[in-house]
């Protein structure tokens, strides 16, 4: 191994050897060796959870390794690297939300700190910045001005110059976390362009992705990660879709979590959703749900999952469809939808489903002032016993009702969120990424919650990019991509493979679709 | 409420108690009731704003323009009156729906065009002060009549002044508005987390315009109640009222940042300032110096309540850019 590693040394930009990284006891990262040549395009690809973010976080000295050494362009890096040193040494990231300030122009933000001065007086050399920027813009023939403001682009050239912020710094390696996930496709195009012309200049670039299509299209090499471990480096040659989903996935195919029979629940249909069409969101989607079934609605990030449902409790509006309730037309608009017995779950728990500041009583007694309050006259007694019920519903602790929901941990929170609507008289449960970033034992509960609720009537739509969590969950998955209802799961045996296959638009068989 | 909230009312109620006993042992002019009286008197007119004014903070907004609203309601009542003879009680209560409407309008402009409530009621202090100058030639007018009207400021009953019945009516309503009505848990949870209100139900663009007319409601009343006790209606009358409301506001333990507030702490709030104002008369120190005084006391009751209440660093910057909604989560990494 050593041997090896010193053969190639001349061509290998990073070195990561046994990179160990806990997060209070739980082990996220367990010896990961992670190699980078110059001038290549690595992908590095693994489900939720397989530890990229954490290895990128370690590199980029977002986060201290415990243990494990690195080793860039022949500088050994510290346990306790910091992200300006990792940036002066030429490590650059490119996030998922981008990091630009949108009252400056381009050339400002490419520059941003490190702004040339006039001599002697300390004050910004714009002409210079703004020549130096369009020299680099020029060099690289990116489609942009220097003097343009950030918010006059759109986001793919908003990455383009988060991509010469990079650059600007000599990076040698420029590290993209799923960066084509907000993009359209002529736009992913451009990106794709542009990661080559920066191989082409001796840059490497890291790419994460769910995207089975890009990795295969893009890629030099590609790591696979699963569970905190390193499975595999794949070469060139290696490199298909299928194979790339078999080894994230990994474990076989036997136990009920990852695979399960589909079973279409028969009766008469509680929602049905015909032709839904938000222009520029999604387009034609359709599906009926039955009483006491558990749908499941899958696909990557900017799929359209996550606005359908929106649309459906009526928080955004849609062009065309219609939606029928117990076969009768429905108009969505939120009131509407709690007084019928809809109940929203939403995605991001702490901007949208939870009042951090506010004791759980008016958390829960938000959405409950109909059945608590007499003549627009609030019941303290009867919020009191609400909470008190949703506690009890969903094992909430502490059990305090008087705590600021901000003051209890996550998985808590999303208790929370869900116990709102637990306590009504629901027919309708909508919940979307309802175990996102909570841990094991709450997750097993919630599972169990939305279980008990199908049995007891209510239809639940489960959105999630968990995977293993819809095919333990769910009774029937349809699968979105770029706003189409691309594949739908009812009956028989399905597999996380399947699932991701779909999403990720291969169809049928790992063929490599378009 | 929680326990917390309780004592925290109880704490200040203890300060205002502590501050008067200190007052008292070293003025015992103090003590007497007709001192007692003039603080009371003073404090009313802050009191009964607070009241409606405590509901634009609580849904994260704040409203500036009470004290516009005020000189302006003393103008029109009088003008409605004394000018153009109308009888008392319809000049009330129309000189009380200008007012409502104002606020109302503020309200509009923050919920449907989501301009800031600060940039919008300082527009309105603004134009307002024009308007009331406007109507008044910028003079200070005197009001003699009629003598029902100048009652409502300068009777009193039992030996209380009129006001001061007033002031503890609307707060015991305004209370109760806040914490045990629909509309009160509405205003809470819009200022708690906007987003989820709406999820939930809640319709946050009603609720703001409602807060804002409540608030201007009650700078009308103020106004008028001040323009009897006055005998005045004055384009300056008062103006830089909506500082001592805030201050009344913030020491009562409303959070500027939304999500939570106290009627009663307000009102103990504008008790602390009126003992202040009237500590500061009585060692005679120069008018000058109340303001300072006075804007220290805000400074300091600010950082105590926000730097428990709520860390504003702990909220994630909005995003940019509309319609994404969502990031690819890494739980576990």
């Amino acid at each position: 191994m050593m041997a090896n590693i010193e053969s190639q040394a001349s061509s290998i930009l990073l070195e990561c050897h046994k990179i160990t990284k806990s997060y209070s006891g739980v082990v996220v990262l367990r010896e990961v060796d992670f190699s980078l040549k110059h001038a290549e395009i690595h992908a590095l690809v693994g489900e939720n959870g397989a530890g990229k973010s954490t290895l990128i976080k370690v590199i980029t000295g977002v986060t201290p390794r415990d243990s494990g050494t690195i080793v860039f362009d022949g500088h050994d890096l510290p346990v306790d690297h910091t992200k300006a040193a990792a940036l002066n040494l030429g490590i650059g990231v490119i996030y998922q939300e981008l990091s630009l300030i949108p009252g400056l122009t381009v050339a400002q933000n490419i520059f941003l700190t490190r702004e040339p001065l006039l001599p002697g007086i300390g004050l910004i050399n714009y002409k210079k910045m703004n020549a130096d920027a369009q020299a680099l813009i020029d060099k690289y023939k990116f489609p942009l001005k220097a003097t343009s403001p950030i918010e006059s682009l759109s986001i793919a050239h908003r990455q383009l110059v988060e991509i010469l912020k990079a650059l600007s710094g000599n990076a040698k390696l420029i590290i993209m976390d799923e960066p084509t996930s907000t993009l359209t496709s002529s736009e992913t195009t451009l990106l794709f362009e542009i990661i080559r012309q920066l191989k082409a200049s001796g840059v490497t670039v890291v790419y994460i992705s769910h995207r089975m299509e890009e990795v295969y299209a893009l890629s030099d090499r590609v790591t696979v990660l699963r569970d905190g471990k390193l499975v595999t480096v794949l070469e060139k040659e290696q490199i298909s879709p299928a194979e790339i989903i078999r080894l994230m996935i990994g474990r076989t195919l036997t136990a009920d979590e990852t695979k399960r029979a589909m079973s279409r629940k028969n009766g008469k249909p509680v929602l049905e959703v015909k032709g839904l069409t938000s222009v520029g969101r999604f387009y034609e989607i359709s599906f009926s749900l039955a009483k006491g079934e558990i749908l499941g609605i899958a696909g990557l990030v900017g799929s359209g999952r996550t606005e359908v449902v929106r649309a459906i409790f009526g928080i955004d509006p849609f062009n065309t469809g219609e939606v029928l309730l117990n076969g009768k037309p429905y108009k969505p608009s939120v009131s509407r939808a709690i007084a019928s017995g809809f109940g929203l779950v939403p995605e991001d728990r702490r901007q949208q489903g939870i009042m951090a500041i506010i004791p759980m009583t008016k958390n829960i007694g938000v959405t409950n002032l109909d059945t608590i309050s007499k003549v627009s006259w609030v019941s303290g007694r009867k919020e009191m016993a609400l909470c008190h019920l949703g506690i009890d519903l969903l094992k909430i602790r502490p059990k305090n009702p008087d705590i600021n929901v901000g003051n209890l941990s996550g998985g808590n929170q999303q208790k929370v969120v869900v116990g709102k609507w637990l306590v009504r008289n629901l027919k309708v449960l909508i919940i979307d990424e309802p175990t996102a970033g909570i841990d094991i034992g709450a997750k097993d509960e919630l599972y169990e919650t939305i279980q008990r609720l199908a049995r007891e009537g209510v239809s639940v739509i489960c959105v999630s990019s968990d995977l293993p969590e819809l095919t333990r969950l769910v009774d029937r998955i349809i699968v979105l991509r770029e706003g189409r209802i691309v594949k739908e799961f009812a009956e028989g045996h399905v597999t996380e493979e399947d699932v991701l296959k779909a999403s990720s638009g291969i169809l049928e068989g790992g063929n490599h679709d378009n | 409420m929680t326990i917390k909230a309780f004592l925290a009312q109880f704490r200040l109620l203890f300060i205002v108690l502590a501050l008067g006993a200190v007052l008292a042992m070293i003025y015992p002019r103090f003590l007497t009731a007709s001192n007692l009286m003039n603080v009371l008197w003073s404090v009313c007119v802050i009191a009964i704003m607070c009241t409606g004014a405590i509901y634009t903070p609580i849904t994260g907004g704040i409203d500036l323009s009470v004290g516009s609203v005020a000189a302006i309601a003393s103008i029109v009542v009088n003008h409605l009156m004394n000018v153009m003879g109308m009888p008392m009680w319809p000049s009330l209560l129309i000189t009380l729906v200008i007012g409502t409407v104002i606020g109302l309008v503020n309200g509009v402009v923050v919920a449907k065009f989501k301009v800031t409530g600060f940039i919008v009621t300082m527009a309105a202090k603004t134009y307002l002060f024009g308007l009331a100058m406007l109507i008044s030639n910028g003079a200070m007018i005197g009001i003699y009549e009629p003598k029902a009207f100048l009652f409502i400021g300068t009777g009193r009953v039992l030996g209380i002044p009129v006001p001061v019945y007033i002031m503890l009516v609307i707060t015991v309503l305004s209370h109760f508005l806040l914490k045990n009505t629909v509309f009160g848990r509405q205003v809470i949870a819009v200022g708690a987390n906007d987003v989820t209100a709406k999820l939930s139900g809640v319709d946050p663009d009603r609720t703001r315009m409602i807060a804002y007319s409540i608030s201007s409601f009650t700078a009308t009343l103020a106004g008028i109640i001040l323009a009897s006790l006055t005998q005045q209606a004055y384009a300056v009358a008062a103006q830089g009222y909506e500082f001592n409301v805030i201050i009344a506001l913030v020491v009562g333990g409303t959070s500027l940042l939304g999500g939570s507030g106290s009627v009663f702490g307000a009102l103990l709030g504008a008790i602390l300032v009126g003992f202040i104002d009237n500590g500061l008369n009585l060692m005679n120190v120069p008018s000058a110096y109340h303001p300072i005084v006075t804007g220290l006391v805000i400074l300091g009751a600010l950082i105590l309540n926000t730097g428990v209440e709520r860390p504003k660093w702990l909220k994630l910057p909005a995003r940019p850019t509309k319609i994404v909604t969502r990031v690819e989560p890494h739980p576990g990494d």
